[in-house]
């Protein structure tokens, strides 16, 4: 009985949002790496950042090996639409500079690691 | 005089909307949220304290007959009819039904809640399906309101009504944004209200009251950047019930009331 009930819990019939199998996900999200990618040339010249075109690669790939690990097609899902917001914002150019640079973080300092760094830090 | 005309007027139109539907059988009749022309004379009693807000007996009732009479038409999709302690009809849907419920409210002659006032949000982080989405309509036909409560969670998708109400177009971009529900089929779904890169969804409960990141203008770099913040926030619980106890007789009573079962069968 109670593996019965743990089995339908866990095979709960959820409503997809794109994808109906992970090679559907999948593709999109070559798809939407792809789009990033051949947009790169046009926001390096239309926006005016400190960034050339090998930097904006090496971000974009970043930022999607940031979830290389995410399984579940559902939140693919929605990090993939969340990617073409962003995506039509910055070519679109609604995305001011600060905005696109925000990608980077370049002014953020990096928290320190070592005992004598954390006791100058005056934190933890 | 004028007014006399039109009191009979609107009458006379009721009960031409009423008599083509004679089919259901709980009913006799369908019942339509008008009620204005009998309720202003028939309510005068019970309450006499000027403070407290007088109830409407017969208004109650026939919105009551109503949102039963919805119950009724669209039983797959109507869970449950509630009415609130103000008298305002409540109906509780699946996710699945909400442009067939909201089409039979625009379009149904004796509803005719063409207008959506509005489209809220509820986050209530304990449940299986932590957000309820709210539609407000208003009859302007009727003058009489409505309020259709939807649930979901942060992965579900929600269909769109903008077919339906144009108006929700933006309601929804709101939802969206302040929530993160997403809604199918919905032509522009894009942030409305928070700034381009931001991220997060401020109104969920999760989301912390000084948020992840602080914004300021950095003069050596000459633009606005965007650094992490870390605030110490205490451990927030969330009661929903006020925390200042203002009728210690009405503790266990709650103002809901189920609307399913007409008030002469609870006598």
């Amino acid at each position: 009985m109670a593996t019965v009930k743990a089995a339908s819990v866990v095979t709960r019939q959820v409503r997809p949002i794109l994808s109906l199998t992970q090679e559907d996900s999948r593709r999109r999200v070559l798809a939407l790496y792809k789009a990033w990618y051949r947009q790169i040339p046009h926001i390096v010249s239309e926006i005016d950042i400190p960034k050339n075109q090998k930097q904006c690669q090496e971000k974009l790939r970043e930022e999607f090996l940031k979830h290389k690990d995410v399984k579940d097609i559902r939140v693919i899902d929605m990090l993939i639409i969340k990617g073409q917001m962003e995506l039509k914002e910055t070519v679109t150019k609604w995305k001011q500079v600060g905005h696109v640079m925000a990608y980077w973080k370049d002014t953020v300092n990096k928290k320190p690691t070592d005992f004598l760094g954390k006791f100058l830090d005056g934190k933890d | 005089m004028a007014s006399n005309i039109l009191r009979k007027l609107s009458c006379s139109l009721k009960n031409v909307g009423l008599s083509g539907s004679r089919v259901y059988q709980g009913l006799s009749v369908a019942p339509s949220v008008l009620s204005r022309c009998l309720s202003s004379e028939a309510s005068a009693g019970a309450e006499s304290r000027p403070t407290v807000r007088q109830h409407d007996a017969v208004a109650r009732e026939q919105i009551s007959d109503f949102g039963r009479y919805v119950a009724e038409c669209l039983p797959k999709y109507v869970q449950k009819v509630q009415m609130t302690g103000t008298d305002e009809l409540e109906v509780l849907i699946a996710p699945e039904g909400v442009v067939p419920v909201l089409t039979f409210l625009k379009d149904h002659h004796n509803a005719q809640f063409a207008s959506l006032a509005d489209i809220g949000g509820v986050d209530v982080p304990t449940r299986m399906y932590r957000f309820e989405v709210v539609y407000n309509l208003l009859s302007l036909r009727y003058n009489t309101r409505i309020r259709v409560k939807t649930y979901t969670d942060e992965l579900t998708p929600i269909d769109s009504v903008n077919e339906v109400y144009k108006a929700a177009n933006w309601y929804e971009r709101e939802i969206w944004d302040m929530f993160g529900v997403f809604f199918a089929d919905h032509p522009d779904l894009r942030r409305i209200l928070t700034d381009y890169g931001f991220e997060g969804h401020p109104f969920r409960k999760d989301f912390p009251l000084s948020g992840y990141v602080e914004v300021r203008y950095d003069d050596a770099k000459k633009r606005v950047v965007v650094e992490p913040l870390e605030l110490a926030q205490e451990f927030r619980r969330f009661e929903l019930n006020s925390p200042w106890e203002q009728f210690p007789n009405f503790r266990d009573t709650s103002v809901i009331e189920d609307a399913t079962t007409p008030a002469a069968e609870k006598k």
